[in-house]
């Protein structure tokens, strides 16, 4: 019996990596999309989120099946109900991925993208995603840390963002890329937040205890 | 075996105890009868003398434990110390009694009707032809035994206390020994004969697998000195897709930390290209390929280990292809470029010879065309010599004739060659310094120094200065070429020696060059074994050096 659930702990183990890989690739997709234009990439992101959403349901049913037949307990249960809530993130993540994909249709070439730093921030959410991934596979509680400290960066530059496009659309420069550029900064900023969820994810199952 | 021991004691004691109860009761039954009978013939004689002399008044006054009963001749009890005499039957067919009608005296051993009980009889005949005859009540073997109860419980409870202490005290010199071996070194314990064995046996057996070990651990360590030290990398999963062995280099090409334990392969790396290698792997199936990971390419070669049909796990080699990939790059590049550099002039020299055919030109302009053709067939063997050139510093071929070469006349000599060239752009082209001789191929030399200040000139603004100057330093001859152009981005000076590679693609028509002589310098550079230095800012000019 010990056997099996261990298979099954083990089985769950690799499916998240397998999403999270998922979410990192869907996240440069998009952010690849939007800073070099790429239509193809648009396509990617869209597919890998299908992808996510489809193993979003695989681990819902994989963790609900381990909880009636199992019945864990204590680190056990832990890692079960972790797994549970850092695949709303991960999904939602994907969702976000898809939603910037999806706005770069519209916006297309412009002179705008290169005057605010936003492939600073894709970056920076790029990394933030890759290195909550990174925690929970590597179960390392420092970089975990990491992640979550790394979130108010992300803000600043969501702030910075927004000045500059407040400024712009001020001078009257095309005030519609400036609406769907700040969209984007947005979805770039909550990325980051599921980011900091999935690493407090992490380091719950760890250590059972939730930050304040 | 504490218990074993208890009951095997238990048995021995009892069995001990009922073989002696049984041989004693059978010996002393038969010895207590005996003496009883021969009491009862004594007192028959006494009492018989007494009821000669006295009659039946001897037998009212007596006291006595036993029976006494008096028989007449005929068989009739006349007198009976327990029962009525009256109502007792003839007893003249009693065995001793006429027994004691025969021969004076006799004795029986029977059950008495009268007692109901086991009896011994002794018979005594009379003068007058009666019997006296004494009766006594014998106890059976299994009355006796009922009386010895308790005793006999009681010392079973004492063999059953001494049985259990002995066996637990046997039981533990028994193990104390085993318990205390020390297993590595059986030879030094201490123990008891029966041991001594087992110890050997232990003793071989330590041996054997401690040459086993050694055997693997020196496996163990070829096999990782092996791997360790080949730069591919290598990974052995299971078919649960676990890491069972890697080496240093898979972890390299993969970019992952050293994993703790055994783990899934993807913690190692979760690419979708590593997923799909791990995933082709747990179906058995064999696939090469490659991925991207962080600017440099990695082939993974996946082999599954299968037996019987079964999947038992697989091997990874992983590559590192980089340079392979960059190269093929540079190849594929310089294909496309030379395939284009060539094609230009050939479209124009088609172009104009079509229009020249087809009589659209008049007289008067077919000097004018003629000129362009010209022109473009210059082009195109200044760009085939070029290439020649190259592929002749390429394969080494090139007559490789060393001599002493001044290279400050030899500067001289170019700038004298190229003043034409500058005086038309109004730039000042002179060359300084000292005179400086080294071991070289003049015509090499003289190509590359050509290039570098044609290349000045090309890219310089109108007006500017082109400076070449031989020097000796500490480290070697240096020559030095400076211009006061364009100048060089800093992520470009590393590209400008690759073949027609161009800092400024929209202009390079109206410069001309082939875009090789850069890369015509860099061959000759290394002919000479010589470095090259690139020193430039944008928009303030460029010096290169060569040091010799």
């Amino acid at each position: 019996m010990r056997d099996r659930f261990n298979e099954q702990l083990e089985q769950l183990n690799v499916e998240l990596i397998k999403m999270g890989a998922l979410c990192e690739e869907a996240i440069s997709a998009a952010a690849k999309a939007l800073l070099e234009n790429d239509a193809k990439l648009r396509e990617t992101a869209y597919a890998v989120e299908r992808e996510i959403d489809q193993s979003e349901r695989d681990i819902e049913n994989l963790c609900m099946k381990m909880l009636l037949q199992q019945q864990p307990v204590a680190r056990d249960l832990r890692a079960i109900s972790a797994a549970l809530k850092m695949i709303s993130d991960m999904e939602r993540i994907g969702d976000q991925a898809a939603d910037i994909a999806e706005i770069t249709k519209d916006i297309g070439e412009n002179s705008v993208t290169g005057r605010i730093p936003l492939a600073e921030m894709a970056r920076g959410a790029i990394g933030m995603v890759t290195d909550s991934v990174e925690s929970f596979v590597r179960k390392d509680l420092e970089l975990a840390k990491q992640v979550i400290s790394k979130d108010d960066e992300i803000d600043a530059l969501f702030d910075e963002i927004k000045r500059e496009l407040i400024e712009l659309i001020g001078k009257g420069d095309s005030g519609e890329v400036c609406i769907d550029l700040m969209m984007i900064a947005k979805y770039f900023e909550r990325i980051g937040d599921h980011a900091v969820n999935v690493a407090e994810w992490v380091e719950f199952s760890m250590t059972g205890q939730h930050k304040q | 075996m504490t218990v074993k021991l208890v009951r095997n004691s238990m048995v021995v004691a009892i069995s001990v105890m009922v073989l002696s109860i049984g041989l004693f009761l059978g010996m002393l039954y038969q010895y207590f009868t005996d003496k009883l009978m021969d009491e009862l013939k004594t007192e028959v004689t006494l009492v018989a003398q007494g009821v000669e002399l006295q009659g039946q008044d001897y037998l009212n006054g007596l006291q006595t434990e036993n029976r006494i009963t008096w028989v007449d001749g005929d068989g009739t009890v006349l007198y009976d110390s327990v029962a009525d005499a009256s109502t007792m039957e003839s007893h003249a067919d009693r065995e001793e009694i006429k027994e004691a009608m025969t021969v004076k005296s006799g004795t029986a051993q029977r059950y008495s009707t009268t007692l109901s009980e086991q009896t011994l009889y002794a018979t005594k005949r009379l003068s007058d032809g009666s019997v006296i005859r004494m009766a006594s009540g014998q106890h059976t073997v299994g009355l006796l035994l009922l009386s010895m109860a308790q005793p006999i419980l009681i010392i079973l409870l004492i063999a059953l206390l001494i049985c259990v202490g002995l066996a637990t005290q046997m039981s533990q010199r028994l193990m104390q020994p085993i318990l205390d071996l020390d297993l590595e070194h059986p030879e030094n314990c201490e123990t008891y004969d029966e041991l001594v064995p087992l110890l050997g046996r232990m003793r071989r057996q330590n041996d054997t697998i401690q040459r086993q070990i050694n055997l693997l651990r020196q496996r163990q360590q070829e096999f990782s000195a092996l791997t360790e030290n080949m730069s591919e990398g290598f990974l052995l999963l299971d078919k649960k897709g676990h890491v069972l062995s890697y080496n240093a280099g898979a972890l390299r090409l993969l970019g992952a930390q050293k994993p703790e334990g055994e783990v899934n392969a993807l913690v190692l790396n979760r690419s979708e290209q590593f997923r799909g290698a791990v995933e082709d792997l747990l179906h058995g199936q064999k696939s090469q390929r490659c991925i991207e990971l962080g600017g440099r390419y990695c082939n993974i070669l996946v082999n599954p280990v299968l037996e019987d049909g079964e999947l038992t796990g697989g091997v990874m080699v992983l590559l590192d292809v980089t340079e392979q990939e960059q190269r093929e790059e540079l190849r594929r590049e310089f294909t496309a470029n030379v395939s284009h550099e060539l094609k230009t002039p050939l479209t124009s020299i088609s172009g104009i010879a079509e229009i020249m055919k087809s009589g659209m030109v008049k007289p008067e302009d077919i000097q004018g065309f003629a000129a362009d053709i010209y022109q473009e067939a210059q082009r195109l063997i200044a760009l085939v010599e070029d290439i020649l050139r190259l592929s002749q510093l390429d394969e080494g071929v090139v007559n490789l004739e060393r001599e002493p070469v001044e290279l400050l006349s030899l500067a001289n000599e170019v700038v004298r060659r190229l003043d034409t060239t500058a005086k038309k752009r109004n730039i000042t082209l002179t060359a300084t310094g000292v005179s400086a001789q080294i071991q070289g191929v003049r015509r090499v030399l003289d190509e590359m120094i050509y290039n570098l200040c044609d290349n000045a000139i090309k890219y310089n603004r109108d007006g500017g200065r082109v400076t070449i100057t031989v020097e000796k330093t500490e480290k070697g001859i240096c020559l030095s070429v400076a211009d006061t152009g364009i100048g060089i981005a800093p992520e470009e000076q590393n590209r400008v020696f690759e073949r027609f590679y161009r800092v400024d693609k929209s202009h390079s028509k109206e410069i001309g060059g082939t875009g090789l002589g850069l890369s015509i310098v860099k061959h000759g550079a290394m002919l000479h074994e010589a470095q090259i230095q690139v020193n430039s800012q944008e928009n303030q000019g460029t010096t290169i050096s060569i040091l010799f």
